[in-house]
């Protein structure tokens, strides 16, 4: 056993586990944020990616000894960080992926919306194209895909629009 | 009669629908997102133990003995499990029991599973399987079908009937196939290949069993059959089912690999029982691979006669197909791989003979399409050679052979609601067909195929008379109705649709339905999702439990303003008067209303199918109360060079009789057309030479990611069917079909090369076009 | 799930103390980078280490800079995907930044390292599997056992090199610098290697990979790399191609540089072959028929095995197509060839 001190959706913890053991179990089985769901054992299907310092990371392939200085994001991070910083609803990527159908079985898409939050940190406006390369790494099997890349779209413009409204409300204040 | 008329005049219908056909969000769909749901394996129970499972090293052995004594006295280790404990024989069908939870006296397969232990934890346990000495006879193993056709030693099943490794054969004749080849103006025949796939949900099988302290047992389990998993627990626990709860939490992704019983139920709850102390198995995605229960390989050879005209005269065909080491949904499967292909096209003389065999190989089952894509793959490739042999358009020929609406099809299956035409329609136009087929530069092409799905069918997996489906309706004084279904959403969104059919109905908003789902303690018997069964019966039973508490609510509120019940609509949450006087109330006082006159306010509603199919053996296999339409239109590139094949984009129009969210049919019809067109390259379920998993892992089997996938265009064409739900069919499966025949269609536009035998790997599209060369 | 043996985790803020940490058990104890090629061949049961020691810790295996004397130097922890967008380094080592690219998944190349990608253990269908799948078989030489599935009554291990990144470095003629407890040295990339599937590295795992040096390039330098695997993403290599051209100030070549991978344990350098492009004009006749010429003799020197998954005589029939192919796009800067 270890204790681990890591930083989880903002949280500072100490949670003691196995020294051998993935960030994936240490989340899931003694944190209980079951959000990051595990499909392939090993890296194949990107259904564990968390965001390790905002950059998606398969947690079944982390050891939880070797993340503990950097900031962990899990599925179940987003709502409350979006409600901190006076947002409405949930995360406008998980509202847009509900209301585009993009949650089938829901299994995949955990860490589908993840690999698609980064994308949209970086890149506030991407092409089809580079939405389809930055999910390149998280199977699904439910969807073909189609109403994922809406969904991210979708989320884009409303974020897009977001800024656009403050932009222009900052001007009228202004 | 009309869809409208069964109905009723009283019932919303089209410009009247408040939720139907609207594209709202799912029931579940947040919880998703967020990580609030909870899957088999987010179960976590005080005192849990961890069990892991002891597979066979050998395709085919006689189990002589095993010898536990070890594992057992290794500190942690809390309980172990061997095949005698468990002796009782299961199957999903209950003609064909020959599996047992763990080998009682023999193993069939690499992977299948001979003992299981229960430890603090999955380290522990894994420990534990590696002390467990087990003595195997080795036995002949029989890896190809053809092979087991012919070889009825060793049979792989030693005590039924037959003593042979002919696990089912179906032989039917519906007029004189062999009389049409005479007069034939044209004649193909050839031999056609599938090869194996597998379901790959994402989320690995898991259960989860927890002993209370009255002898009851509850089983969490990642299955889409809860009630069949009842069913097998009592029996093979020996159990009163009374005493046995089932419940299926979230569930990530079946496609038909999580609708047979599995070993794993039985072996937690009987660890469970044994050790007084919750129990968790938790398959690795290998073991998921030897479970399996994927698409049956099918050797099939098929003759078709026409017309010069194009007209189908007459279909032959005889198709071996490869089971695997157990029976599973078998004799199913052998039905359906005869008796679903006699639409969309009518044709006047059919022949199938079918046989099923038992090989040593993980066992066969039901994927997506069950017992239906083989042959539609075959046969539709078949059509197209017609097509090009009398210079036909095909989607003209397909035209031409439509089978019609309100009509019987050759072996007698009864056929409603048909909107194939407007699908061949959809795509053509979609596709811009006429302006592209055959007119695209070498190395590309575009190709067509259609085909028909069931809607469920009037075959329950048990004999019985009882309804199919049923569901539960209370009400709650908050505006809450909480609807109990035993029906299982496998992410379908079968919940979803639930809410919407009684939120329409009771004319309140969908956030105001709650459904509780697939608890066998809770939930109204539905017998699972399969066969695409679940919108339309347990659909129609929702409607059924919801309009008979909608005819109270109508009554309580019309005698309250002494009006008419014609004169009460409910709609949105508001129950208004439609008479002289302009008023209305919230459905929340309405339910008070009718709760002050009727007392508590409950309500049942069921389905059961009417009487369906044709007067021979197996006449009902395969005939369900309406049946689903698909055409498919593929634009392919093939490099010459190097033989890939790249799907750029198919095009799909699906007759779903009517959307009851379109959102939802899209999503079903576009990730059908994705696993086709995943089956045709890339997928491929290969054993080696030793007859183990070439490759069990999600590295090695293929599965497409965003980047493989072709652009998908779904067009929703909505027949509206007299008996479904609102007129709904089913749309899970039947999209998957005529995928895969559209892209080899369309592969012969592109480089003029017929491919018959899946998987199109590189290699073969090369040594076809190698071959098409030196011809030329 | 599938499990990671018991070990420790160390976590070293040196090079040297990571050394010493390694020696210092008599058990085995391995280094991890990125994690992505160690924790699934440890939940394979492939390595079974006392202790892992991490590097993630150690500043000087980080980052990736421009040396004065116009090298680069990549730390060996320098993930895939900062390789990948790496202006520098895709201005002028373009087949490193497109076989990076081309590695595994996004996610992958975000843990992934560049040092653990020259690392990387050899891959075989009949040893990258679970514990359960190779003792039903009896195992291999490779692990646990003694027999070869892939060339039945070998007695060499011909696990497959599968680094998509080595074949670049290979022809960018890059050197590897090592810890070990004898000190620092650096070797040429092509040293490195030793035609055993087994370990296909001349120095031990107990020596640490902290940098790769790059060379100052030439003036006029291109270069392409090719990848056939069957799925847009994911994918280890069924065959890789590196190459490299330098063209002088008149457009002729004047130095190329070809290197394969996925074959057997060595990435497969291309030196005969190269040299046939020496003094041809890309975009003229002479250059293509020396491509024609370079792709054949690449058929002949390269011979897929059916060690790594898919049909081995088929990856042979792409040896040609991908390296005529690579050396176009090498020549036209339009790698990497690649099917998506």
């Amino acid at each position: 056993m270890r204790v681990f001190r890591l930083h989880v959706n903002g949280d500072p913890v100490e949670v003691a586990a196995p020294e051998h053991w993935t960030l994936l179990e240490v989340l899931r089985y003694q944190l209980g944020l079951t959000g990051s769901k595990q499909g392939c054992d090993k890296g194949d299907c990107g259904a564990c990616t968390v965001l390790v310092d905002g950059t998606p990371t398969l947690s079944c392939l982390s050891l939880a000894a070797t993340v503990e200085d950097q900031q962990i994001t899990t599925i179940e991070g987003l709502l409350p960080a979006h409600r901190a910083a006076g947002g409405e609803g949930a995360d406008p990527l998980q509202e847009s992926f509900d209301e585009s159908g993009a949650l089938q079985c829901g299994f995949c898409q955990p860490g589908m919306i993840l690999s698609a939050k980064a994308l949209l940190a970086e890149n506030p406006d991407p092409s089809a194209a580079e939405i389809k390369e930055s999910l390149a790494g998280n199977l699904c099997r439910c969807t073909g895909y189609t109403q994922i890349y809406e969904a991210v779209l979708a989320a884009a413009k409303a974020d897009m629009h977001a800024a656009i409204s403050t932009d222009s409300a900052k001007e009228v204040q202004s | 009669m009309a869809a409208r008329d069964q109905h009723g005049a009283e019932a919303p219908w089209d410009q009247g629908f408040r939720v139907v056909g609207k594209e709202n969000r799912k029931v579940d769909g947040l919880s998703k997102a967020t990580g609030e749901a909870i899957y088999t394996d987010d179960i976590q129970l005080p005192g849990m133990l961890h069990a892991k499972m002891l597979r066979s090293p050998h395709p085919h052995a006689r189990v002589l003995s095993v010898d536990t004594s070890k594992a057992e006295a290794l500190p942690g280790v809390v309980g172990v499990l061997v095949g005698a404990e468990l002796p009782v024989r299961y199957g999903v069908i209950p003609w064909t029991p020959d599996e047992t939870a763990l080998a009682v006296d023999k193993v069939r397969f690499i992977g299948d599973e001979v003992a299981a232990v229960a430890a603090v934890d999955e380290d522990t346990a894994n420990e534990a399987l590696d002390l467990i000495e087990v003595e195997y006879e080795v036995l002949d193993a029989i890896l190809d079908p053809e092979q087991a056709l012919v070889t009825p030693e060793p049979p792989i099943h030693e005590d039924r009937k037959r003593r042979d490794n002919i696990s089912k054969h179906v032989e039917l004749e519906f007029g004189d196939v062999a009389a049409q080849v005479e007069d034939a103006d044209v004649v193909i025949e050839g031999d056609y290949t599938f090869h194996s796939t597998t379901h790959a949900a994402i989320e690995p099988h898991c259960a989860v069993a927890q002993p209370n302290s009255d002898g009851r047992i509850t089983l969490w389990s990642s299955t889409q059959i809860t009630h069949y998993v009842h069913r097998a627990l009592a029996r093979v626990l020996e159990l009163d089912p009374a005493r046995i709860r089932v419940i299926q939490p979230c569930l990530g992704g079946g496609f038909g690999g999580k609708s047979d019983p599995f070993s794993l139920e039985f072996v937690v709850a009987q660890l469970a029982l044994k050790t007084g102390r919750p129990v968790k198995m938790l398959w690795t995605r290998e073991e998921v691979f030897y479970a399996h229960r994927g698409r049956h390989p099918m050797k099939m050879h098929y003759r078709t006669t026409a017309k010069a005209d194009g007209t189908i005269t007459g279909v032959d065909a005889k198709l071996l197909i490869d089971g695997g080491s157990y029976s599973s949904f078998g004799l199913v499967t052998t039905y359906y791989s005869g008796q679903l292909l006699t639409g969309p096209y009518a044709f006047p003389n059919y022949r199938f003979d079918s046989t099923r065999v038992f090989t040593n190989r993980p066992p066969n089952g039901p994927k997506r399409g069950h017992g239906s894509v083989q042959p539609r793959f075959a046969f539709e490739i078949q059509l197209d050679e017609v097509a090009e042999q009398l210079s036909i358009d095909p989607i003209e020929i397909r035209r031409r052979n439509f089978l019609g609406e309100h009509t019987e099809t050759v072996n007698g299956q009864r056929v409603t609601s048909n909107g194939f035409m407007q699908c061949l329609e959809e795509v053509e136009k979609a596709s811009d067909w006429r302006e592209r087929r055959g007119k695209l530069p070498f190395g590309r092409g575009l190709g067509v195929a259609g085909s028909m799905y069931i809607s469920g069918t009037n075959y329950p997996v048990y004999p019985n008379k009882m309804p199919q489906a049923g569901v539960q309706l209370k009400i709650d004084r908050s505006g809450l109705v909480t609807v109990f279904t035993g029906g299982n959403d496998i992410g379908q969104g079968s919940n979803s649709m639930v809410a919407y059919l009684v939120a329409e109905e009771l004319g309140i908003k969908v956030e105001h339905v709650k459904v509780v789902a697939a608890d066998t303690d809770l939930c109204p018997v539905d017998l699972g999702a399969y066969s695409s069964r679940v919108t339309f019966m347990v659909g129609n039973a929702a409607i059924d439990g919801a309009r008979k508490l909608r005819k109270q609510i109508v009554e309580a509120v019309a005698k309250n303003w002494e009006v008419e019940p014609r004169d009460v609509r409910l709609m949105d949450g508001t129950v208004v008067d439609l008479s002289a006087e302009a008023r209305s109330m919230t459905h929340v006082e309405a339910f008070h209303l009718a709760e002050e006159m009727f007392d508590t306010l409950g309500s049942t509603g069921a389905y059961n199918t009417p009487t369906l199919g044709g007067d021979y053996r197996g006449g009902t296999i395969g005939s369900s109360p309406a049946y689903s339409f698909t055409a498919h239109v593929a634009d392919v590139e093939v490099d010459t060079e190097t033989g890939r094949i790249t799907v750029n984009k198919v095009w799909v129009a699906h007759d779903c009789g009517r959307a009851l969210n379109p959102m939802i049919v899209r999503g079903q019809m576009e990730g059908s057309t994705y696993m086709g067109a995943a089956e045709v390259s890339l997928e491929s379920h290969h054993l080696n030479r030793f007859g183990l998993h070439a490759g069990p892992s999600l590295l090695d089997y293929r599965i497409p990611t965003s980047v493989d996938t072709p652009e998908l265009e779904a067009l929703i064409v909505e027949s509206i069917d007299p008996e479904g739900p609102f007129g709904a069919k089913e749309a899970g499966e039947g999209p998957l079909h005529s995928t895969i025949p559209a892209i080899a269609n369309a592969v012969f536009d592109a480089v003029g090369i017929r491919l018959r035998h899946l998987p199109f790997t590189p290699a073969k599209v090369l040594a076809a076009l190698r071959a098409k060369e030196e011809q030329a | 799930m599938l499990r990671l043996p018991k070990f420790e985790v160390k976590n070293p803020a040196t090079a040297e103390e990571a050394v010493a940490m390694i020696l210092e058990i008599e058990g085995d104890a391995r280094f991890i980078a990125g994690g992505t090629d160690l924790n699934p061949n440890m939940k394979h049961g492939l390595f079974a280490p006392e202790r892992v020691i991490a590097l993630n810790g150690i500043g000087e295996l980080q980052g990736i800079r421009l040396d004065e004397d116009g090298s680069m130097r990549i730390g060996a922890m320098a993930t895939l995907a900062e390789v990948t967008k790496h202006a520098e380094l895709n201005q002028f080592y373009p087949a490193l930044c497109q076989a990076a690219k081309l590695v595994s998944g996004p996610q992958l190349r975000n843990m992934g390292t560049l040092g653990g990608n020259v690392m990387l253990d050899t891959r075989c269908q009949w040893y990258n599997q679970t514990y359960f799948w190779r003792k039903s078989l009896g195992y291999c030489m490779k692990k646990d056992g003694s027999k070869c599935h892939v060339v039945e009554g070998g007695s060499k291990c011909v696990a497959a090199a599968s680094n998509d990144t080595a074949p670049a470095l290979m022809t960018l003629n890059a050197e590897l610098e090592f810890v070990t407890t004898e000190g620092r040295a650096r070797l040429p990339i092509a040293d490195l290697w030793q035609a055993d599937g087994i370990w296909n590295k001349k120095l031990p795992h107990t020596a640490l990979l902290v940098a790769i040096h790059l060379p100052k390039p030439a003036a006029n330098s291109h270069g392409a790399y090719g990848k056939l695997r069957d799925r847009g993403s994911v994918d280890f290599p069924l065959f890789g191609i590196a190459a490299r051209l330098n063209f002088g100030s008149d457009g002729t070549i004047e130095d190329a540089a070809l290197c394969a991978v996925a074959l057997q344990a060595r990435p497969w350098p291309l030196k005969k072959a190269a040299s046939l492009l020496i003094g041809t004009h890309p975009g003229k006749d002479d250059f293509n028929d020396a491509v024609e010429k370079v792709a054949n003799l690449a058929a002949k020197q390269c011979r897929p095995m059916p060690n790594i998954p898919g049909d081995h005589e088929y990856r042979h029939l792409m040896v040609p197509v991908f390296t005529r192919r690579t050396l176009h796009a090498a020549a036209s800067d339009e790698g990497p060839v690649h099917h998506v």
